[in-house]
């Protein structure tokens, strides 16, 4: 028996909140701000959880990048030798 | 000329006096081959992200310069033979360096710093799956609930 459930259309609208506040800045200097858009891993976290707009996720691959170069954030936190 | 910005990490372990060494050999280098420092500011000792030739803290550096292309290859040259300057990275900031608006910018703004060891170190790690991962997933099973039986 298949019961044809009612999708559940419960996701927050996300917004990008580089557009939205426009105080914070992307710099590759901060990594405070930074450390927000990777995962524990030091992965750098998807558009599409968080909800940045193309033009900002751009800017900020570019500085999570700069920042992991010059040591502010980790490339991995898991090593493997 | 155009205007850069260095950012440069030194050995924590050196005494203040070789501190100001580096710091005047540095300048030294921009203002020889034809450029200005505009800001020179130390950020303080940090911890590292990841060791950096077998060290965990370091002292960060930021200077701002007015300069040629040339000046670049010559700075970042003196300091890759620098033992003392453990990394370093070089951005553009201006293609073209225009003193009467940097005068109003530096007027404006005011430069903030590092706290002294303030989240360098990487979160633990809780499990071995990512949080990402785990978002996907669940995204995908909201898409498929349709057809999912009761």
């Amino acid at each position: 028996m298949v019961i044809r459930r009612k999708r559940r259309t419960f996701h927050r609208r996300k917004v990008c909140r580089f557009c939205v506040d426009g105080e914070l800045r992307i710099d590759y200097k901060d990594p405070k701000t930074l450390r927000y858009f990777v995962t524990e891993r030091g992965k750098i976290v998807p558009r599409r959880i968080s909800g940045n707009c193309a033009k900002h996720q751009r800017e900020l691959t570019l500085a999570i990048k700069r920042a992991r170069q010059i040591a502010l954030l980790p490339f991995t936190t898991v090593q493997t030798i | 000329m155009r205007k850069y910005e260095t950012f440069f990490i030194v050995d924590p372990d050196l005494p203040d006096e070789v501190n100001a060494v580096i710091d005047e050999k540095i300048k030294n280098v921009v203002s020889s081959n034809g450029g200005s420092v505009l800001d020179y500011s130390p950020w303080g000792k940090k911890k590292l992200a990841y060791p950096v030739q077998k060290r965990n803290r370091g002292h960060y550096v930021l200077m701002e310069y007015a300069g040629g292309p040339e000046l670049v290859a010559e700075l970042e040259r003196n300091m890759r033979l620098d033992e003392r300057i453990l990394k370093f990275i070089t951005v553009k900031l201006e293609d073209r360096f225009d003193p009467e608006k940097e005068a109003a910018r530096r007027a404006a703004a005011s430069p903030t710093a590092f706290t002294e060891e303030e989240g360098g170190k990487p979160l633990p790690i809780a499990g071995a799956t990512e949080d990402a991962d785990e978002e996907e997933v669940e995204d995908e099973e909201r898409e498929e609930g349709e057809n999912e039986e009761e």
